[in-house]
């Protein structure tokens, strides 16, 4: 099964969240936990762990023999990103940055051979072992390429191999489709929302796009007295999520964060609000071992 | 002049020094401010934005649709759909509406003809308002779960262009969206340049190693912005890596509560409290912009 960590705004403490409660969660799952923030994958740092187990994702790139090529421009007419631009001839040529990779060019293509399956590096996966007890999955672009959604779909594909009893994903700001993609089959969503005018309009969206994909939600005040917890109270209540902790402003999560030691381990009081999180968490899902 | 304010990470304050610098440098440059982030703009907010003069609903996502009327269940849509966006619910092939890239391989695989269709549907709105401040500010919105935003920032760069024909203004400032993908490469291509936000820990830095990285890709020079920079005495290795670089700092804003409760009272911070210390920080600032960007 799957659980996932979001919260519609960046820097609301979703990696924070996602990593200490993976670390509460152990005792109760075989967990892995998936950094699907490709733009931005952080987990590592917060794990303090240098990303093990590189593999690429490599995109399909249509190459075009030339000798072959009829100039009949259906690649063009059928390249719904216009990445595909032809000569007044019809002779095709690709803007690889607009590519996506779909592969619609090479399926009309009616001479064999004319397109040929050339390759794009998009970015790269990886597997590392943390000190933990779980392994991290994560998934990251590469500069210059804009397309996120490959790479948050072979990241999670890695992750679902492990067969783990618990699959915990780590999203994206935002609520774009590659969230959603994070998101998809997830039996719970954590909602990571500050108390601010910001974090609450962005903390709306995700709500709203949870219950659009249908998927109970529990929301995490972070920094919550840095405003006015209340009103996260009033959108969780409309989207029938419930706000499970309060996590006020700390010197101490600063800290351990910066550092790169999770303060569910630690001894400061901190750690106990993790610790309740995982608890509700198991409550919900029932059990584990 | 086109700017852009990007940082990589979210949440390091690239909007709340954004707003800032607009305040301050609004009596003496005319510019129209873009939110280009369209995933979760904020802008408006900080800038006290109560109403839109005009909002454009864009159409121009695409997703594929599976008619179960005339569908064989043969799979092989779900099989070639690059993405994984088709399943099976119920005994019916069904195309996820939330995660489908409008790619249509989906159609062009199909073996009966008309089964699967392409349809354009709402991806987000593109709004405009003039701010209390005078300057006029476009912003957007993406719908929940709809792919590639980044058309939706190149369409507020060009309704900015056009104003910018129209009012006669001569400057764009663009505040980015976190990342590096699409919205964030649709916010500085085309820009003359980029001023970088980060914070002092391990997190910013890796993320603001990449944002740079998209910078060097249009070849364009890049400034950096410090915010919360007292936030983790120690950690030296941001402003190490922006000298190793040879990126400019424009200069460092300490950690001030006067930031989030500014936020709470939706001002730019320096104009909801001038006397706190990231003020005269801002202030600093706003003289390094004007005198060696702006000119």
């Amino acid at each position: 099964m799957q659980i996932a960590v979001s919260g519609g705004k960046g820097g609301t403490g979703k990696s924070t969240v996602a990593i200490n409660l993976a670390i509460a969660l152990r005792e109760h799952y075989d967990l892995v936990l998936a950094d699907l923030d490709v733009e931005a994958p952080n987990d590592h740092l917060l794990l303090g762990v240098e990303l093990a187990n590189e593999e690429p994702v490599e995109l399909f790139m249509p190459r075009f023999d030339y000798g072959k090529c009829t100039r009949c421009r259906k690649c063009a007419e059928v390249c719904e990103e216009h990445a595909i631009i032809t000569m007044r001839d019809g002779t095709p040529f690709l803007m690889p940055n607009l590519c996506s990779g779909c592969a619609a060019c090479e399926i009309v293509c009616p001479v064999p051979g004319a397109i040929l399956p050339g390759k794009k590096l998009m970015g790269h996966t990886y597997l590392t072992e943390t000190p933990y007890g779980f392994p991290l999955v994560t998934g990251r672009l590469l500069e210059g390429e804009e397309r996120a959604m490959p790479i948050v779909s072979r990241a999670k594909k890695r992750a679902q191999g492990l067969e783990k009893e618990l699959l915990m994903v780590d999203t994206a700001a935002g609520t774009s489709n590659t969230v959603s993609k994070a998101l998809e089959d997830s039996r719970l969503i954590i909602a990571v929302i500050e108390p601010t005018p910001l974090g609450i309009h962005d903390g709306e969206l995700i709500l709203r796009l949870a219950k659009l994909m249908e998927v109970p939600a529990m929301v995490v005040v972070n920094r919550s007295d840095l405003g006015e917890v209340a009103k996260v109270r009033e959108i969780a209540e409309k989207y029938g999520a419930e706000v499970i902790a309060e996590i006020p402003y700390s010197e101490n999560i600063i800290r351990s964060y910066v550092e790169g030691k999770p303060i569910v381990l630690t001894d400061y009081p901190e750690a106990g609000l993790f610790r309740e999180i995982a608890s509700r968490v198991v409550e919900f899902l029932g059990g584990g071992e | 002049m086109q700017l852009v304010i990007a940082s990589g990470k979210g949440g390091v304050g690239k909007s709340t020094v954004t707003a800032s610098l607009l305040y301050l440098l609004k009596d003496e440059y005319r510019f129209v401010a873009v939110d280009a982030d369209a995933d979760a703009p904020n802008l408006d907010l900080l800038l006290g934005v109560e109403r839109w003069e005009e909002e454009r609903e864009l159409i121009g996502a695409k997703v594929a649709r599976i008619n179960t009327e005339s569908c064989i269940r043969c799979g092989i849509c779900q099989e070639r759909c690059p993405y994984d966006c088709i399943k099976v619910i119920d005994g019916d092939y069904v195309v996820s509406e939330l995660t489908c890239e409008g790619c249509n391989v989906c159609g062009l695989v199909c073996p009966v003809p008309g089964t699967i269709s392409l349809d354009e549907v709402r991806s987000g709105v593109v709004r405009k308002t003039t701010t209390r401040y005078g300057f006029p500010l476009i912003s957007a919105q993406l719908d929940v779960g709809r792919p590639n935003s980044g058309k939706l920032v190149t369409e507020e760069k060009e309704w900015a262009k056009k104003l910018m024909g129209e009012l006669g203004i001569e400057h764009m400032v663009v505040d980015s969206a976190a990342g590096i993908g699409c919205q964030v490469i649709a916010s500085i291509g085309g820009a003359d340049l980029t001023i970088l936000v980060a914070e002092p820990t391990p997190a910013s830095l890796s993320d603001v190693r990449r944002a740079y990285k998209v910078v060097q890709h249009f070849r364009q020079p890049a400034y950096l912005i410090i915010n919360k920079a007292d936030f983790n005495p120690g950690f030296t290795a941001l402003r190490e890596w922006a000298e190793a670089e040879g990126i400019p700092i424009l200069g460092e804003i300490p950690y001030d509560r006067a930031i989030p409760r500014s936020m709470s009272m939706l001002k730019p911070f320096v104009e909801a409290f001038p006397d706190s210390k990231a003020a005269d920080a801002m202030r600093e600032i706003a003289g390094r912009v004007r005198e060696e960007i702006l000119k």
